[in-house]
């Protein structure tokens, strides 16, 4: 089995970027490959808990949770989640806080890095 | 090196994707990227889908944008989310987003 690490970058929660990277990540967990998520940008935005779900509306909780579960690696930018109000006690439990040198750790360690970047 | 490439726009990226060296380049057409695959103009296809014979594009991102699977261009391989990842790792030593 491969090793992917994926970087999320601009991802505003109910994207398309972010949407098809929790996707992307599910169908790699699923096939039984070790998948590494890594949330900078906006997409920390989602690591907070206790979102509201709304009928047809992306939110990232249920996702994440799933995608743990299935033991994805999920980290987020600490830098960029708290500059945006987020503190850590109130993020997903389970759901890691670190720097740019854990995503880069993880990029050495992969066999495949894919960087979404730029909508 | 083998590089497989997600076009995820519906612009010509020729520019970029020239400058890529591959001795294999398949393009992965996703999110609005798949109306490459679907969308003629004047009667003609995108001319990305002249680049290389390795075509794809993910069912799902054309279902979502009412079209049909029967809608793509006949060079291009529909495929689903398990599908990408086989190609991330079976087909492509790197990988890149446009």
């Amino acid at each position: 089995m491969g090793n992917l690490t994926i970087g999320c970058y601009p991802g505003l929660v109910g994207s398309m970027t972010y949407d098809f990277a929790l996707k992307l990540a599910d169908a790699a967990a699923t096939k039984g490959h070790k998948v590494s998520i890594w949330f900078s940008g906006n997409a920390t935005g989602s690591v907070k808990a206790n979102q509201k779900h709304l009928k047809d509306y992306s939110t990232g909780e249920k996702y994440l949770k799933a995608l743990l579960e299935k033991g994805v690696e999920i980290c987020t930018c600490e830098a960029c989640t708290v500059a945006r109000g987020v503190k850590k006690d109130e993020g997903i439990p389970g759901i890691q806080w670190n720097a740019m040198h854990w995503y880069l750790a993880k990029i050495y360690s992969a066999d495949r890095v894919l960087l979404i970047g730029g909508e | 090196m083998k590089l497989g490439v997600f076009v995820s726009d519906f612009a010509l990226t020729t520019d970029t994707l020239e400058r890529f060296k591959a001795d294999k380049l398949g393009i992965i057409l996703v999110q609005n990227g798949v109306y490459h695959a679907t969308t003629k103009e004047n009667g003609k296809a995108s001319s990305l889908l002249d680049k290389t014979p390795n075509l794809y594009a993910l069912s799902e991102d054309i279902q979502i944008r009412g079209m049909k699977d029967a809608d793509v261009d006949k060079r291009v391989k529909v495929v689903n989310y398990g599908d990408v990842v086989d190609l991330i790792f079976n087909e492509y030593d790197k990988i890149a987003w446009l």
